[in-house]
């Protein structure tokens, strides 16, 4: 039978008003906000996310969700203290969240959803694209740091060079980046689904029994197809879903996907608390 | 002169019929989940009631996405009753519900008359629930009656819910109709103990460049600070129409807001889609309850109630 008891219930979400602490252009369009929000900071995991307003405006009224980048401790205490975000500037929140300047107060509530699956695997390949390289600086570093991946590796999609944003933080963090671009301007001039199933291939035919697992955020029909290659070469995939959503915490039912149930049957879910990272098998897409 | 506020906080207790709330501060069906999903940033125990998401006997799978868009200071929405039937709400949800000391009312719809009067009957003899809410107006379930458009109509499901059980039986009406006093009235008659006023406006959003409404499911219902007058101009003329208490619901947002709407005439409030943009509003609507009703002198929420002259 169809169920909507999530597995999962926030156990240490916050809502706090908050200034931000740096707020700067980071590739086209692109820019990097620090918050201080040391709840959150202290309890986030990767592949979770918050909710973000600009504090005390009603326009926008609703909040926007956003993955958690990176977390940083204070430089004195080494208590957990901040929480960076990478954003597009896109729209109604973006847009005037872009021109504000450090100090300006935004409402957030987090860290929200679940987190990736740390399934131990000799290869951890991150396969990204547009903006959803967000949640993969805090998966890979965990993998590294924790051991639960022996190398990790990101296939990175933008439609021109100028868009990609981050590379050096994930190279620095240890992970071999390969890039590619739309218009060829950077790296290799190829779609993220087709280099990994290149990638995969040649890892396959080198050690036949390394474990390879495949983590992916971006565009809908990216991760779609990063789910069939995943599914042609026999190999773990994990989705980060990035519905429409009202609330991020799971009280309004807005951000539902389909998802296969024990019986076989989809039922909607609510990707903020069964979500955002699902197992692309139990996906139904389109 | 400024009133100097008394020094004994005033009481936030507050009786509607048969049921009774330790403050008039609930949280509106459907923008609250079942109350779990906050259990880490609200005090659940604190709230004057909660409204879990509407239930139906069956499961309902709800409307395909996109079901929220956001449109001026308002959000419009068309989840469909996504629920998974009565069944396993009460086997996954209220005994955790029920373990609360928060007044717990349970939100049921249905089709046809046996639907809400079986579902209040089923609900309302489980140990623990405080009252339940007929959901006389979602604008997202067609094919059913629409009980809360004709008076007549929603006289007579009141009744039948409320000959079905022993607990107090609220009525929660749509703006979307000619005469809402009409409706109020004939809930009064069939028995309700209270009126909630109100469910969400009727609205559409449209992507001209599609040349498509953007919600899956077409039209949808507004809800949010746009739709705040309209729900207080419900209160205003239900007020003057029935003797029952009034809930009142809409756009909900400060402490100001609940005061107008105590003010008007509600007896208490549900906070619905500010939950979602301002996840712990109800507590600071709680704190800061007393000082507001100390403002105007009052000892009590009842004294205020409907004193717009
Ligand atoms: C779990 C999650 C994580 C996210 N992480 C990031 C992140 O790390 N960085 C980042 O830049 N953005 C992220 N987003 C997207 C972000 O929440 C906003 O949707 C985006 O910033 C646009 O908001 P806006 O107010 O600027 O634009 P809006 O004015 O809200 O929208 C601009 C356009 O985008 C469309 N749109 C809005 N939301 C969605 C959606 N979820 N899916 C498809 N179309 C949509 C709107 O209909 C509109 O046409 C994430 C979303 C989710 C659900
Ligand atoms: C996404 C969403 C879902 C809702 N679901 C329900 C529901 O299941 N049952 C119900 O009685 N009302 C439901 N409502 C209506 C609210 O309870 C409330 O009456 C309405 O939103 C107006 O109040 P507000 O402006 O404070 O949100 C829903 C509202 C929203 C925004
Ligand atoms: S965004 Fe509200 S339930 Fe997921």
């Amino acid at each position: 039978m169809a169920t909507l008891h999530a597995k999962h219930y926030a156990d240490a979400i916050s809502h706090l008003d908050a200034p931000l602490l740096l707020n700067e252009q980071v590739a086209e369009n692109t820019y990097l906000m620090r918050v201080r929000a040391p709840a959150i900071a202290a309890t986030a995991k990767p592949g979770q996310f918050v909710m973000i307003r600009l504090a005390g405006l009603d326009a926008p009224l609703i909040g926007r969700a956003f993955a958690i980048y990176d977390v940083h401790p204070d430089p004195e205490s080494n208590a957990a203290d901040s929480v960076d975000l990478i954003y597009l500037r896109k729209g109604a929140l973006t847009r005037p969240l872009s021109e504000a300047p450090v100090g300006t107060m935004v409402s957030l509530w987090g860290p929200l959803g679940n987190a990736f699956r740390d399934d131990p695997c000799e290869r951890l390949i991150m396969a990204v694209g547009g903006i959803g390289q967000t949640p993969m600086l805090m998966a890979g570093r965990d993998a590294l740091q924790r051991g639960w991946a022996d190398h990790v590796e990101m296939i990175y999609g933008a439609r021109r060079s100028s868009l990609l944003a981050g590379v050096s933080d994930f190279r620095d963090a240890g992970f071999a980046v390969t890039t590619c671009t739309d218009d060829g301007s950077e790296g290799r001039q190829a779609l993220v689904p087709d280099v990994l199933a290149e990638r995969i291939q040649t890892l396959q035919q080198e050690s036949p029994d390394a474990k390879i697992r495949v983590l992916t955020c971006g565009p809908e029909i990216m991760m779609e197809k990063v789910a069939e290659v995943g599914a042609a070469q026999g190999v773990d995939v994990q989705v980060s879903m990035e519905t429409p959503m009202a609330c991020g915490i799971g009280i309004c039912f807005s951000c539902v996907a389909k998802v296969i149930q024990e019986d076989g049957e989809w039922d909607y879910k609510r990707t903020c608390v069964d979500g955002p990272i699902f197992d692309a098998e139990q996906l139904c897409w389109g | 002169m400024p009133v100097i506020p008394d020094v004994t906080a005033p009481t936030l207790q507050t009786t509607l019929g048969r049921l009774t709330l330790p403050n008039p501060i609930m949280v509106a069906s459907g923008t609250f989940g079942y109350a779990r999903e906050m259990q880490s940033i609200v005090d659940l125990n604190r709230l004057g009631g909660i409204l879990p998401k509407t239930i139906t006997a069956e499961p309902r799978i709800g409307n395909a996405p996109w079901r929220t868009v956001e449109t001026s200071a308002g959000l419009l929405n068309a989840i469909g009753l996504d629920n998974d039937g009565v069944d396993a709400f009460i086997e996954h949800h209220l005994p955790y519900l029920t373990s609360l000391t928060a007044p717990i009312v349970v939100s049921v719809a249905g089709r046809t008359v046996e639907d809400f009067t079986e579902l209040a009957a089923r609900v309302g003899a489980c140990p623990g629930v405080a009252a339940i809410e007929l959901n006389l107006s979602c604008p997202n379930v067609s094919g059913g009656v629409d009980f809360g458009t004709n008076a007549e109509s929603c006289r007579s499901v009141v009744a039948s819910a409320r000959n079905a059980t022993s607990v107090p039986i609220l009525a929660k009406l749509t703006p979307n109709v000619t005469s809402i006093a009409d409706i109020a009235r004939g809930a009064a008659d069939g028995g309700a103990d209270a009126v909630c006023l109100t469910n969400t406006v009727l609205g559409i959003a449209v992507d001209w460049r599609k040349r498509r409404a953007i919600l899956g499911n077409g039209m949808g219902g507004l809800s949010g600070p746009a739709i705040k007058p309209i729900a207080l101009r419900c209160v205003h003329q239900v007020r003057r129409a029935v003797e029952i208490p009034i809930i009142g619901i809409g756009g909900i947002a400060s402490l100001d807001d609940v005061m107008q709407f105590l003010v008007t005439g509600a007896s208490a409030v549900q906070i619905g889609t500010a939950n979602y943009y301002d996840p712990t509003l109800s507590m600071r609507l709680i704190d800061q309850l007393p000082a507001a009703l100390g403002e105007l002198g009052a000892g009590s929420v009842a004294e205020i109630v409907g004193t717009l002259e």
